[in-house]
């Protein structure tokens, strides 16, 4: 069973509890942790004091002298129970230029003894590189959790038919240059800045998505961009535009490419039943 | 202007008791290893302790966090200080500095951390609290996000700490002290409690035993995001197929879910991790068990080599613990010697 008949309940110490809804990466449970976060802010228990949306979980902090945990599970229960079946979610849309196969990702793989990891991507996948990165650009990215480190963030294909996958580096490699794009299984990551980790590296952006002294307007109300239902579609660009981008960031003269709006998860929806028409039946179990 | 810094140290930064609320953005708590050590520093020097750990809305004044041995400090106005945790040998000029009780501190004076003798993280209290910008709304240094503390680093040699306006009179503070029965021994021993879950089921019940029963040493290769322990390999049941797939290959691989402060995270069965409180907020490992809140401290304050028991305890009992602890961060627990 990868998506749970009743949510299951697990204590994180004395300060945090988790609602788990399933084991897998899929979008449907995605929505479902989002929609009882949704539920969750709208209804403001007191001492419930920060909730962390995951893929497939909702964690939860609070404050154990102004509710017991007991408590605060019977009132989840009763709001995971009476919420409704969420239609639209609020969600910005995000272009972001990306450097697909820059020159630090072939270098930080080289000084890792790992192959090209789009070259390597292209032949697990039996495609070439060029389709690699056409695939990733053509889909839109659905962010489905934040956090690792500050503006880190996991990202779904909203398009099922996406079909690259990447397994991780076997030994994860010791640092990662700043701004770099990655992936796992079809989970796209992201390196705010340099750190250890094992995703496949697929390219550089010129912009930040993280900002700590908060320059460019767009981190007015923090320092982190990515946002939990946030949509993402990454651009191909050349060596000359990276640099051209770049310098333009640097001056405080990038404009960020951030529409507001909503998505219908109807819209997901759809276009799973036209993907599960034309493919062929998964196994029992899964969704 | 109080103290300009000769010598930082291996790592000193400024922290007070944390930045909750933007576990969602990714961006830890941070704050003291040991809550405890600094909120009676600065109850003793007439600041404010703060509230709670990541459910308190104040994070309180903010201290020095001096991490083992090192740390030199010219003294440039006349102020009272406390200090704290562990006992680095910390002089005054060439006088020991009295522990867990106030001392006032006058100009050309040096503070130096000269060796460590039990714990591995002193703290400094200065009435009036140090005086860096806010970043969202707390004082605290993550040097990994680049925030709080000055310029979100450690601090260095040549930089000068000031102080906000103490709250009360410096005469008034002299003579206070922290009641010997509540000065914490550090033997190098360690007990631990934790709170079992949120991936306990995912292991043999032979390895939960081990885990409960073992001595386990400190790694070298522990911060303050995370300590690293040595001891047996533990293992994991066998699981379902699909998991290879949406987890990850090694058995240890668990679709990624929330990190608490404290969780104890095992890749591959080996050197169980204890996420501390500039750690990670999501993570693909599973996590045997959970350090309750109250003895995040006793993690905080251990060196490489040393060893820890962890003692399953059930929620109920960390939140007294819990309590317990923070009861004691109050006046009541102060004396005039």
């Amino acid at each position: 069973m990868t998506f749970y008949r009743e949510a299951v309940y697990r204590p994180l110490g004395d300060l945090y509890l988790t609602v788990e809804f399933g084991d897998e990466l899929n979008l449907l449970l995605n929505f479902r942790v989002i929609a009882l976060d949704t539920a969750l802010r709208a209804t403001a228990i007191p001492g419930v004091t920060e909730t962390i949306p995951t893929n497939r979980s909702l964690g939860i902090v609070y404050d154990p002298f102004v509710i017991t945990r007991e408590r605060l599970v019977s009132q989840l229960k009763e709001i995971e129970q009476r919420m409704g079946e969420i239609k639209e979610l609020p969600s910005r849309h995000i272009t972001i230029p990306i450097w697909y196969n820059d020159s630090w990702s072939q270098e930080c793989a080289k000084a890792h003894g790992a192959p090209n990891n789009l070259e390597y991507m292209a032949e697990i996948n039996h495609t070439s590189v060029g389709d690699v990165i056409r695939a990733h650009a053509a889909t839109e990215w659905w962010v489905s959790a934040v956090g690792f480190q500050p503006a880190c963030y996991q990202a779904l294909p909203l398009d099922p038919a996406f079909s690259v996958s990447a397994p991780k580096y076997p030994r994860p490699r010791k640092w990662t240059p700043e701004r770099i794009l990655c992936q796992a299984g079809k989970l796209t990551s992201f390196y705010p800045v340099r750190s250890p980790g094992g995703y496949q590296l697929l390219g550089r952006t010129p912009i930040e998505l993280y900002d700590p002294k908060q320059q460019n307007r767009v981190f007015r109300d923090g320092p982190v961009l990515p946002r939990v239902s946030d949509r993402h579609t990454y651009v191909p660009i050349d060596e000359a535009t990276y640099w051209q981008i770049r310098r333009q960031y640097e001056a405080g003269a990038y404009e960020y490419q951030i529409r507001e709006g909503s998505y219908r998860l109807q819209d997901y929806l759809d276009k799973l039943a036209v993907h599960n028409r034309h493919r062929v039946p998964q196994a029992p179990g899964s969704v | 202007m109080v103290f300009e810094v000769l010598d930082g140290g291996p790592q000193s930064t400024i922290q007070d008791v944390g930045r909750p609320g933007y576990l969602a953005t990714g961006m830890p708590p941070s704050g003291a290893a040991d809550r405890f050590a600094l909120g009676v520093g600065n109850l003793l020097v007439g600041n404010d302790p703060g509230e709670r750990y990541l459910v308190g809305r104040r994070p309180g004044s903010a201290g020095l966090e001096v991490l083992l041995s090192g740390l030199k400090l010219r003294v440039l106005a006349e102020t009272v200080i406390a200090i704290t945790g562990a006992n680095l040998t910390a002089m005054l000029d060439d006088s020991p500095l009295p522990m867990w009780q106030t001392v006032r501190v006058r100009p050309g004076n040096t503070v130096a951390f000269r060796r460590p003798r039990a714990g591995a993280r002193a703290y400094i209290a200065v009435a009036g609290g140090i005086d860096v910008p806010a970043f969202a709304s707390s004082r605290a240094t993550n040097v990994r996000a680049f925030v709080g503390g000055i310029d979100g680093r450690a601090i260095k040699k040549g930089d000068v700490i000031t102080t906000l306006a103490p709250g009360r009179a410096l005469g008034h503070l002299e003579g206070r002290r922290l009641r010997d029965s509540l000065v914490p021994r550090f033997d190098g021993r360690w007990r631990v409690r934790v709170v079992l879950g949120p991936q306990d089921d995912l292991f043999l019940e032979e390895s939960i035993g081990t885990f409960l029963s073992y001595g386990w040493r400190l790694s070298p290769t522990s911060d303050r995001m995370g300590c690293r322990f040595v001891g047996p390999k533990l293992d994991f049941k066998p699981r379902p197929a699909y998991l290879v797939e949406q987890a990850g290959a090694d058995p240890s691989n668990i679709v990624d879910d929330t990190i608490p402060v404290g969780g104890i995270q095992v890749p591959s069965g080996l050197e169980p991790i204890v996420l501390h409180v500039d750690g990670p907020s999501l993570g693909g490992y599973a996590k045997i068990a959970t350090v309750i809140s109250a003895d995040l401290g006793q993690v905080g304050q251990m060196r490489p080599g040393e060893i820890a028991n962890f003692e399953a305890v059930s929620t109920n009992e960390a939140v007294e613990a819990l309590r317990k602890l923070e009861d004691s961060i109050s006046e009541a627990s102060l004396v005039r010697s």
